[in-house]
């Protein structure tokens, strides 16, 4: 089977179960998920294969590029739906759709009692559809149309049960804020359009790497060009100031928010960063506004998710500093140990939600944690995976996140980036508090489950639980398998090609990986950190620990006591820092006045020009009319002014 | 007894005198023509001041003129206008207002319309302007009936012309006399 | 003075302005007309003027005030006629109540 057509196939299937799911889906009842979750199956066993002939060198040198048709005949304007299947598509191609593949499978059980589940999974394939489009696309146009695509998906998604307002809301706040970020990626396109000629990515690359060697693009255009088309990974990876919209997205469904806000979508940002490394690498400047902005996100996001109470919530946070550490990798040049830790923390990041999921399920829709404890004995597997993940995401070795994390701070450290190392070491010990500290409430401790519902907690069913343990192997596994030896797994030997040009291009040497050395101090160092943060929330909130079987008791008293000793920094992190109360006021209140000036100066203005106008002819006419009196002796008196006026004139022009 | 040469006192020419007298005589009855309340004491003044242009022709040295202007205006216009006065009579007399509401404005145009007329031919050098001389009734009359008898015609026509012209406007619509009996008025 | 052209012209200039005057400013049709033969007649003052001072224009001069002054007897016939029968339609001789041809 030719690779085109695979990959064609890779589009064409949840297109086609998008399509057809819309159409017969309402009638299909129950089995709404049939034609949509095989046709997800069918799509992973094709990205499989796929991903296994490039992996093993199958698609050749630099990957697969090839032409489906002529999208828009435009003369000069001339795009081409075109595909670029290489190494780093292939790593997006595992994680999307094998993570989209779990979820399709766990809505099956998540989704059973809701009357709109056809519409649900009609949205979930459009959204694979709309994902894999924007991993494969070939240029920028594609790109941009994927881009808009899965922010519809998004929309549609999270407003999913739409009769609910901050459902609703939450939906139009995504869209909005993505919007924002798009205007930045649009402008970003059109430079690079009117730069070098072609939105084709390999060859406007090479365009412009070569135009700024030879001195044709200035290096602020360069440096502009890649700050514009930032602006669109920052609203769609929800970085700062554009991060407003993620927490509030988690209004929609739980195998939505595990699909999209932890696995795909919002990596979309990471990986166009990491496909435009040719253009990021030649402006240190951008580069150092993305691992700004990258790690002051993740520093922002730990701190708030220390003091939320909403389950989601807390992993939404933790989605967005992971996404910062993301971006502060790609900020210091460590595109591979970013895409690492993309791959890892989807894994990761999925399992846990959809393990909050099972947990929401298991407490008949509660997802306030304070509601919840003890859950260890009633919902073993979910618990057992769920410890898992959070272990993974705490950075404790031998788990995947540890692997990707430590390979971020290692190289940040490495080429000179203290602050980025620092934060970041900083961010790593937050993690692992608030993500045990999510534990400790929810599955440790007395239980305090609402007395009418604790008798029918129950772990939840199978179509749930096995997606849960199939995500549970690569978020313990991955890091072993990708990662081993430091600097030198398969990980790096796959994307490594990929990177060569902007390493080459930030003047980097890859180095070996000293264990014994700078390296070995930097990993025992966040070992350490991760460790201290994870004992003092064991402390604060309690475990169970499954060997030895007995319970640390948590502390609330001590807690209090600590929340007590710092109410405004408390009161801030659960706040969010008043970020949308700003957004609020900044736009929303005084974007309301200026709207209402305009609107004012509109009508006064405006019309009242035209208006004016109007009503001035009206009254020039309705005066000059007076003139016409009918009276004989009026038009006699016009006629002797009249001859008076030429006279006199006459007399004064011919007397000079 | 005859006139000294010039008018005692004033050291001007009797010519110069006449002139003056009539020259104010005529503006001041114009004047009374254009001020009067009363339209028949309006009538009357035009009479006089016919009269006192007449006076004018005849210093003129256009004797025939004068005794035209005295036939013409007095004789025969003036009476159209009386009658004509008389048979547009309002009740209960001249009306209250006599003047419109534009009469300032007109007067300052004819003011300034007369003087700046004054001025232009005043200032204008008239060619072949020499001394006064008087005209012979008899040249007058040849020049009528040659070059002119054209022109003296097509005057009697228009004459009979406006005659029948305004009897047929000015009559009242008399009920006609109908073969099979009058018909009522 | 009485020697001189101008004063004839400025004289007869001065007599226009009067009748001008009156036909402006009357609100009787018939004072309107009289004013309009004050107007003629100073306008044939001019010719007769002209004809005195102007030898090459005598008798011509003459001839043509007599036209005029026929013209003129013309002219106040018929003017006066439509006046009459006007006055039979509107019962008044006031002319700013003439004003059926207004806006």
């Amino acid at each position: 089977m030719p690779m085109e057509l695979l990959v064609t196939l890779l589009l064409a299937l949840p297109i086609a179960g998008f399509g057809l799911t819309a159409l017969v889906g309402r009638r299909l009842g129950t089995r709404a998920w049939v034609i949509a979750v095989p046709a997800i199956v069918v799509t992973w066993a094709i990205a499989m294969v796929v991903v296994w002939t490039a992996f093993s060198g199958g698609l050749g040198e630099g990957g697969l590029h090839f032409t489906l048709y002529e999208w828009v005949p435009a003369g000069a304007f001339t795009i081409e739906a075109n595909f670029a299947v290489d190494n780093l598509a292939a790593v997006l191609l595992i994680v999307v759709t094998t993570v989209g593949m779990l979820v399709h499978v766990y809505s099956i059980g998540y989704m059973a009692h809701d009357p709109g589940r056809w519409r649900f999974f009609a949205y979930l394939n459009l959204f694979m559809f709309s994902m894999l489009l924007l991993v494969l696309a070939g240029n920028f146009m594609l790109l941009f149309a994927a881009w808009e695509l899965v922010g519809l998906c998004s929309y549609l998604l999270i407003g999913f049960w739409y009769p609910r307002p901050s459902a609703a809301i939450a939906a139009k706040k995504a869209f909005l804020v993505n919007r924002v970020g798009d205007v930045g990626f649009a402008l970003g396109i059109f430079a690079v359009w009117t730069t070098v000629g072609t939105l084709n990515f390999t060859d406007a690359f090479e365009r412009l790497s070569d135009g700024l060697a030879g001195g044709r693009i200035e290096a602020w255009a360069i440096t502009g060009i890649a700050l514009l088309l930032f602006c669109g990974a920052v609203g769609k990876s929800a970085q700062f100031p554009l991060h407003v919209w993620l927490p509030d997205a988690m209004e929609g469904p739980t195998p939505v928010s595990a699909l999209i806000h932890a696995a795909t979508m919002v990596n979309a940002g990471v990986y166009f960063v990491a496909r435009a490394n040719p253009l990021f690498s030649l402006s240190p400047e951008a580069m150092f506004v993305v691992a700004a902005i990258g790690i002051f996100t993740a520093i922002l996001a730990a701190s708030i998710a220390l003091t939320q109470n909403d389950i989601k919530r807390v992993l939404a946070y933790s989605t967005l500093s992971q996404l910062g550490y993301m971006f502060a990798s790609l900020g210091v040049g460590a595109y591979v140990a970013a895409i690492f830790h993309m791959t890892a923390q989807g894994f990761t990041k999925g399992l846990l939600f959809l393990g909050s999921g099972s947990v929401i399920h298991g407490v008949h829709e509660e997802q306030d944690m304070n509601r919840m404890g003890g859950l260890w004995r009633r919902m073993p597997i979910t618990h057992a995976t769920m410890l898992v993940g959070s272990l993974s995401m705490a950075g404790i070795p031998p788990l995947a996140a540890f692997f990707s994390k430590d390979e971020i701070l290692g190289e940040a450290f490495r080429n000179g980036f203290l602050w980025v190392w620092l934060v970041g070491i900083l961010v790593a010990a937050l993690t692992a508090f608030y993500m045990f500290r999510l534990m400790g409430k929810t599955f440790y401790g007395p239980s305090r489950v609402d007395p009418a519902v604790e008798p029918h907690v129950r772990e939840s069913p199978r179509s749930m639980t096995v997606p849960l343990i199939l995500l549970a192997i690569p978020a313990a596994l991955l890091g072993l398998i990708l990662g081993l030896p430091f600097g030198a797994g398969l990980i790096g030997q796959w994307l490594g090609p990929i990177f060569a040009g902007a390493e080459e291009n930030l003047g980097r040497h890859p180095e070996a990986v000293q264990v014994l050395g700078v390296d070995g101090v930097l990993i025992l160092v966040s070992v350490a950190v991760a460790t201290a943060g994870l004992a003092v929330a064991i402390r604060l909130f309690g475990f169970h620990w499954p060997l030895r079987g007995d319970d640390t008791e948590a502390q609330p008293e001590r807690v209090a006591a600590l929340t007590a000793r710092a109410p405004r920094l408390y009161r801030a992190s659960f706040r969010k820092w008043w970020f949308d109360e700003l957004n609020d006021l900044l736009f929303v209140r005084v974007g309301g006045r200026v709207a209402h000036f305009i609107w004012w100066f509109d009508r006064a203005i405006v019309d009242g020009t035209v208006n004016g106008i109007g009503d001035l002819a009206q009254s020039a006419g309705r005066d000059l009319r007076r003139i016409q009196t009918g009276r004989v002796q009026n038009y006699a008196l016009g006629i002797a002014l009249a001859l008076i006026v030429m006279a006199g004139g006459f007399l004064i022009v011919t007397a000079r | 007894m005859t006139l000294p040469q010039t008018v005692p006192f004033l050291g001007w020419s009797w010519n110069d005198l006449l002139f003056l007298a009539l020259a104010a005589a005529l503006l001041g009855t114009a004047l009374m023509v254009v001020l009067g309340r009363n339209i028949i004491r309006s009538g009357l003044w035009m009479i006089a001041c016919f009269a006192t242009l007449a006076g004018i022709y005849a210093l003129l040295g256009t004797p025939l003129v004068a005794a035209a202007q005295v036939l013409v205006y007095i004789g025969a216009i003036s009476v159209l206008i009386l009658f004509a006065i008389m048979l547009t009579q309002t009740k209960g007399g001249p009306a209250a207002l006599v003047f419109h509401h534009q009469a300032w404005a007109a007067a300052i145009a004819a003011v300034v319309l007369g003087v700046l007329l004054a001025l232009v031919v005043s200032s204008t050098e008239w060619p072949l302007a020499g001394e006064y001389a008087a005209t012979s009734v008899k040249a007058i009359a040849q020049l009528l009936f040659s070059d002119y008898i054209l022109p003296f015609e097509i005057v009697g026509v228009l004459l009979l012309a406006a005659v029948i012209g305004g009897v047929f406007l000015a009559k009242r619509d008399a009920p006609r006399d109908e073969p099979h009996g009058e018909r009522p008025e | 003075m009485s020697q001189s052209l101008d004063s004839y012209l400025a004289l007869s200039a001065l007599l226009f302005a009067v009748g001008t005057f009156g036909f402006l400013a009357r609100r009787n049709a018939i004072a309107m007309l009289m004013s309009i033969e004050l107007m003629l007649n100073a306008v044939n003052l001019t010719i007769v003027a002209f004809g005195a001072f102007v030898p090459a224009l005598q008798p011509d001069a003459s001839v043509i005030a007599l036209v005029v002054m026929a013209v003129a007897a013309a002219e106040a016939t018929v003017g006066l006629a439509i006046v009459i029968a006007i006055y039979r339609n509107r019962r008044t001789p006031l002319v700013d109540e003439y004003a059926q041809m207004r806006e």
